[in-house]
């Protein structure tokens, strides 16, 4: 009884310290009660004026993140989601979340590591294992693979199980396996596919097609013998879907795969390149009366979403340009992730019977194999900035996951002060924890940046200069905060590499309690089966039908 | 520490007089042979086909190819022969590589900004020539300069005492310079952006290892004079 009492005095305290936190300006340490601040868990950044440099802060900031866990004893039964939206963020590893939140808060003024992302404040998170049937570290095809059928495969292979083996046709057959986008046509849902890569590139194709062989994005880069052996390229697949009544929004890169080659390109007045002769845009809308086709930001903006029930919007070549470069990179413009989120949720919502959106921010791990962070980090802001949207518009009924398919070899190193640049060298702390005068040093007395590769192409700086003692370029000579900079490797590749550890997954919606602890990366497609029920919904439909 | 290859040989000789003084510009596709003189012999060949131009090294069957027929979105490809491949760079690709990329400069064996830098000088070898003298960045250059083409005759380059020489020969003919476009427009294309996850590719898997990427150069030499044009790892 002693112990209930004091536990709860102590609760009592906290609760009118609580309510004399609010906004930077008043701090309520005069005991005043201030405006209550955001706590972040509507998808901004819990700018909600706490001073974390006063230690009872950091106390009490704990301590409700655990009252608030504490209220999370849920147990959604399956089938409580209505719709599901899944984010990818590819290459999209933990050291980049890290330092694209501090990016993020960085860019907003504050010091950033204090920062949080949009999907930072869902209540569930967990450790996701990568590996593929056949690799350690994988690529992009196996491990959405995973993500999106519930089963894990080999690397380089589409929605196909590890039975196949990759390029080779026809041992494809009689191994595809069912998807979630697939099971949420079936089921009558209105489905949708985004990304910032071409549409056919691994991660959103294994939302809708099936292949052995990840390259096989149109029928030119097709062996004849894979053709003669009656496997689809997977452009092709997304035009002759064949489950319900076809996905209602499908919007990224890659529109010369769905042009013949004898068409020219809008805006590059380069080739198409498909063989077959097929234009894959104008069947499109010929196949949905009520469909259309964008591959720019103009007319994706006029698209009317009360009449439009198919949207395929392609608004690059290849794939879109970096969230950088977007605005001026581009000449006939193209929406950002945020922006083709906003506009698909309005077409999918319509649909009673819920819907399937898988969203990739699919540049993150472009800009990473090219060694250069700021791009990665701004692609990752980017999706963000999306998840934020889908937060504000998605019904309670939803359930929300944001991961990522595999990680990148890429580090924060150093001891950098708080509010550091992230993007800059490493400045330190002196003896007493005050910010250093001057930046950390390597053994040769050579400053260094906190982002670098452990692999790739920032390996020397080819004929740039460099410190002839160690080898190293001498980065004061260098802007390393430049969106343009290449962060040094360690080992000399072409391309850096994706990297083995696990990624994050997070959660929010119903069945989303069910994202904890340190799971395959394959349960994912089982946690949106269990809190959509996607096998059962589309099984009733096809009793129905 | 990457060294950039060095195609030229030393000379101790200053620019001679020149057989190849054109005084027109070719009507249709055409191209320059450059002769790459010194202890690494060689040629290099600049193409032109209206917006395209591409330096060609038909030792090695290496060429940087670039199309500017949306000039604010320039297209850029390296192209290899010997394995009927190429690799397209858009341009977020050139951006990450810290590519900066001038028309004009490609379009004139990058010696477009020279031109300004440098010093105009009498001259005898060519009556559709200037010529231009002068330091730049810390080489000395002598450029013989033609009116007609808008394209360097002579290029010499005087890095710490060591000269290089490019002198162009002859022209290339539209027939070879057409076919050289059509066949790199039926290689097998990657895009850069998608090489770091195609690592089983043996092409690309050696392509990797040897950095064939990493180069931010994208003209005939680098900011201190040194040519490129054979790059070797």
């Amino acid at each position: 009884m002693k112990l209930k009492a004091i536990v709860l005095a102590m609760m009592t305290l906290s609760a009118l310290t609580l309510a004399g936190c609010g906004s930077d300006g008043d701090k309520g340490d005069t005991g005043a009660t201030g405006p209550a601040g955001s706590d972040g868990s509507n998808g901004q950044n819990g700018t909600d004026g706490r001073d974390y440099t006063a230690a009872n802060e950091w106390f009490m900031a704990g301590q409700a993140t655990v009252a608030n866990a504490s209220k999370n004893s849920i147990s959604d039964p399956a089938g409580k989601a209505k719709n599901i939206i899944l984010f990818v963020g590819d290459g999209m590893g933990i050291s980049t979340l890290t330092a694209a939140r501090i990016y993020q808060g960085q860019q907003q003024g504050n010091s950033g590591e204090e920062n949080r992302l949009s999907f930072e404040t869902f209540p569930y998170s967990g450790l996701v294992k990568t590996y593929s049937a056949n690799q350690q570290t994988p690529d992009s095809a196996p491990t959405m693979t995973a993500i999106v059928t519930g089963v894990k495969t080999k690397d380089g292979i589409i929605s196909v199980s590890d039975d196949a083996v990759r390029d080779e046709c026809s041992t494809s057959a009689g191994h595809e396996v069912m998807t979630a986008l697939e099971l949420a046509e079936i089921a009558g849902m209105s489905t949708g596919i985004i990304s910032t890569a071409r549409l056919t590139h691994a991660t959103p194709a294994a939302t809708y097609s099936h292949a052995v062989e990840r390259n096989w994005e149109s029928d030119k880069e097709m062996s004849q013998a894979a053709l003669n052996a009656g496997c689809k390229d997977i452009a092709s697949q997304l035009i002759d879907f064949p489950y319900g009544d076809g996905p209602e929004v499908a919007m990224g890169g890659g529109r010369t795969y769905f042009m013949p080659n004898t068409a020219t390109d809008p805006e590059y007045g380069s080739a198409g390149r498909r063989n077959d002769g097929r234009d894959l845009t104008a069947e499109w809308t010929s196949k949905y009366s009520d469909g259309a086709y964008v591959w720019n930001r103009a007319q994706f903006m006029s698209v009317d979403t009360s009449s439009v029930k198919h949207l395929l919007g392609l608004f690059e070549n290849s794939h879109m340009q970096y969230e950088a470069d977007r605005v001026d990179g581009d000449g006939a413009g193209e929406p950002s992730l945020a922006e083709m989120t906003s506009r698909a949720l309005e077409m999918l919502k319509q649909n009673d019977k819920g819907y399937f959106l898988m969203v990739e921010g699919g540049r993150i791990d472009h800009a990473h194999h090219a060694g250069n962070a700021a791009r990665a980090l701004e692609d990752t802001v980017a999706l963000s900035d999306a998840v934020r949207v889908a937060m504000e518009k998605a019904d309670k009924d939803t359930l929300i996951l944001v991961t990522a398919d595999h990680s990148h070899v890429f580090t924060i190193a150093g001891y950098p002060v708080r509010g550091n640049p992230i993007l800059g060298l490493v400045r330190g702390v002196n003896e007493s924890g005050e910010p250093a005068t001057t930046y950390s040093t390597d053994s040769n007395g050579m400053p260094y940046t906190t982002l670098g590769y452990a692999n790739g192409p920032g390996f020397g700086f080819g004929n740039d200069p460099v410190n002839t003692d160690n080898y190293r370029p001498d980065l004061n000579l260098y802007n390393v905060t430049d969106v343009d900079y290449r962060q040094e490797a360690t080992v000399p590749l072409g391309s850096e590499t994706h990297a083995g550890e696990d990624v994050a997954v997070y959660a929010t919606g119903p069945g989303a309690q069910l994202v904890t602890g340190s799971v395959e990366q394959n349960m994912l497609f089982h946690v949106m089966n269990y809190a959509a029920n996607l096998v059962g919904r589309a099984e009733a439909a096809q009793t129905q039908n | 520490m990457k060294l950039l290859p060095m195609l030229l040989l030393l000379l101790p000789t200053a620019a001679s007089a020149v057989d190849f003084c054109p005084n027109s510009m070719p009507t249709q596709n055409w191209g320059i042979q450059y002769q790459l003189s010194g202890a690494h012999q060689g040629t290099l060949l600049l193409l032109r086909q209206q917006a395209q131009t591409a330096f060609y090294n038909p030792q090695n069957q290496v060429a940087e190819w670039w199309r500017f027929d949306n000039p604010q979105h320039p297209q850029f490809s390296r192209v290899f022969g010997e394995a009927k491949r190429r690799i397209d760079y858009y341009m977020g690709d050139l951006r990450t590589l810290g590519v900066q990329v001038s028309q004009a400069e490609i379009e004139s064996f990058a010696a477009n900004h020279l031109r300004q830098a440098l010093t105009k000088v009498p001259q005898s070898d060519c009556a559709e020539a200037e010529a231009y003298e002068g330091d730049y960045h810390q080489v000395h250059y002598r450029m013989l300069w033609s009116t007609a083409l808008q394209l360097p005759l002579t290029l010499e380059t005087t890095v710490q005492g060591k000269v290089s020489r490019w002198q162009a020969q002859q022209f290339v003919n539209s027939a070879d310079v057409t076919g050289h476009f059509q066949q790199w427009q039926a290689y097998k294309r990657t895009d850069f952006a998608d090489v770091g996850d195609n690592e089983q590719d043996p092409f690309l898997a050696k392509m990797i290892n040897q950095g064939f990427v990493e180069h931010s150069e994208h003209a005939a030499y680098d900011s201190r004079g040194n040519p490129l044009g054979n790059h070797s790892h």
